[in-house]
């Protein structure tokens, strides 16, 4: 009887084991399933802009933001992570991939040798952009000069380490579609959600996340607390920006500041030094898209500890 | 009982200068206030187009600039490191730490301040000129201003 009870014990976790490890296979994207293709430079420039690269991966403390060096550390409550070089480097870059290679690192956020990356690398958007704007912005990324230097490895302790869990996760919160429009909304409409939605992955910030570090699906764009450490990240939909105008928005987008005149600092900061650099046209789709985007109360946001 | 004395006039004293230097920070973020209302009330709006072009309010919101950009260099003691100020935002410590990097950044703001005050004349000079001041403040506040938590 225990001999049996043991026997089913042992099967039920070689299953476990098995599904685990099935669910948990790193996704592709291979050469054969991309069909021959002309890549538009100034599209890949446009994608490279909205996807924000460079609030990432350019080394930090220089002007240059097309210096694609990597190396800033990135704290997150599951450790330190140090963002990669991506520059057209062969060695420490990203020189010697292939397009499929970097097609599926952005949408699947499996690497070239087939681990999975952690979320820090937005992919949980990005899956959601056009196959045709990844292969301009590999192009694109290519026209940049090589920087040489790796970064230092990823500092997560376990078991946030064992990048095959990271598996589950992507089970849990990717579902691999691409964005699809909404009918019933203008063009413009649905250019500003897929820039905001894909690429621009402005939701990774301006959402709280669960202990598993996802988002909350029902809160999304409401804010929360600040993954990289102190204060608030703030709600940016209706419920907070109702006095905003979809203008104030695009222009906020443009220059940073706002309409009672304070200008964005911290990670916003570089994150407007690229929507800056988008045509207006853009800005102004992905304005309208935030302007539309329904109030959504965020998590309570902690009372301030009284003054002494 | 001298000590005593000593010791109480001392404590007393450093109370005193904790609350002057939290004198300091709420002065700081008044003319912050001020300098955003000159930015977000007067210049973005015609700026935008929202509102028609008007030399003396620009004139009066220069000014403002102008102060700022002078005060800026002896707006943050080394005594008021540390101190939270109420609200959104707090000076980051980096502003002592790296005292050059600030220096430079401020310097940025008095001199794209100072091209505004000469270069703006019109609506069109006005579209040409002042993006350079919101960069100026951005530059700073990315490393510089740090949220409360």
């Amino acid at each position: 009887m225990l001999k049996r009870l043991f026997l089913l014990a042992v099967l039920a976790a070689i299953a476990g084991l098995g599904i685990f490890w099935w669910l948990t296979i790193p996704a592709v994207v291979g050469a054969s399933s991309l069909p021959i293709y002309t890549p538009n430079l100034a599209n890949g420039l446009t994608a490279f802009n909205a996807g924000g690269c460079s609030s990432c991966h350019a080394v930090p403390n220089q002007p240059d933001r097309l210096k694609l060096g990597g190396g800033l550390p990135i704290p997150s409550p599951f450790g330190t992570f140090n963002v990669p070089n991506i520059s057209s480097d062969p060695n420490d870059g990203i020189g010697r991939w292939s397009e499929a290679d970097f097609v599926t690192a952005m949408l699947k956020g499996t690497s070239p040798s087939g681990f999975h990356y952690f979320p820090a690398f937005p992919y949980a958007s990005y899956e959601h952009a056009k196959v045709e704007d990844i292969r301009d912005l590999f192009a694109y990324l290519k026209t940049l000069a090589p920087v040489a230097g790796k970064a230092r490895d990823h500092d997560v302790p376990f078991p946030f380490n064992i990048r095959r869990n990271v598996g589950v996760w992507k089970f849990l919160f990717t579902d691999g579609k691409p964005f699809t429009p909404d009918a019933s909304k203008s063009a413009q409409w649905n250019r500003g959600a897929y820039l905001v939605n894909s690429l621009g992955h402005c939701a990774e910030c301006h959402s709280p996340r669960n202990f598993l570090g996802g988002i909350i699906d029902a809160q999304r764009f409401a804010g929360g607390p600040n993954p990289e450490g102190e204060g608030w990240v703030p709600n940016i939909t209706q419920k907070r920006m109702s006095d905003w105008s979809a203008k104030d928005f695009a222009y906020f987008l443009e220059s940073g500041m706002t309409p009672e005149g304070d200008t964005a600092g911290g990670s916003m900061a570089r994150v407007i030094r690229n929507t800056s650099q988008l045509s207006p046209e853009d800005r102004t789709a992905m304005a309208e898209y935030l302007k539309s985007l329904p109030p959504v109360e965020g998590p309570p946001r902690p009372k301030k500890p009284e003054k002494s | 009982m001298k000590r005593v004395l000593v010791v109480a006039g001392a404590l007393l004293l450093s109370v005193g200068a904790v609350m002057a230097q939290q004198d300091v920070v709420k002065k700081d973020q008044d003319v912050m206030k001020a300098t955003g209302r000159a930015l977000g009330g007067v210049l973005s709006p015609m700026f935008k187009g929202e509102k028609p072009y008007d030399q003396a309010a620009v004139d009066g919101a220069i000014k403002t600039l102008e102060d700022t950009a002078k005060n800026l260099p002896t707006m943050f003691p080394a005594s008021t490191k540390g101190l939270k100020a109420d609200g959104d935002y707090s000076a980051s410590p980096k502003i002592w730490e790296d005292k050059a990097g600030f220096d430079a950044k401020i310097a940025d703001f008095a001199k794209a301040v100072s091209d505004a005050k000469a270069k703006i004349k019109d609506a069109d000079t006005l579209k040409a000129n002042f993006p350079g001041i919101g960069k100026a403040c951005g530059g700073c506040h990315e490393t510089y201003r740090v949220k409360n938590s």
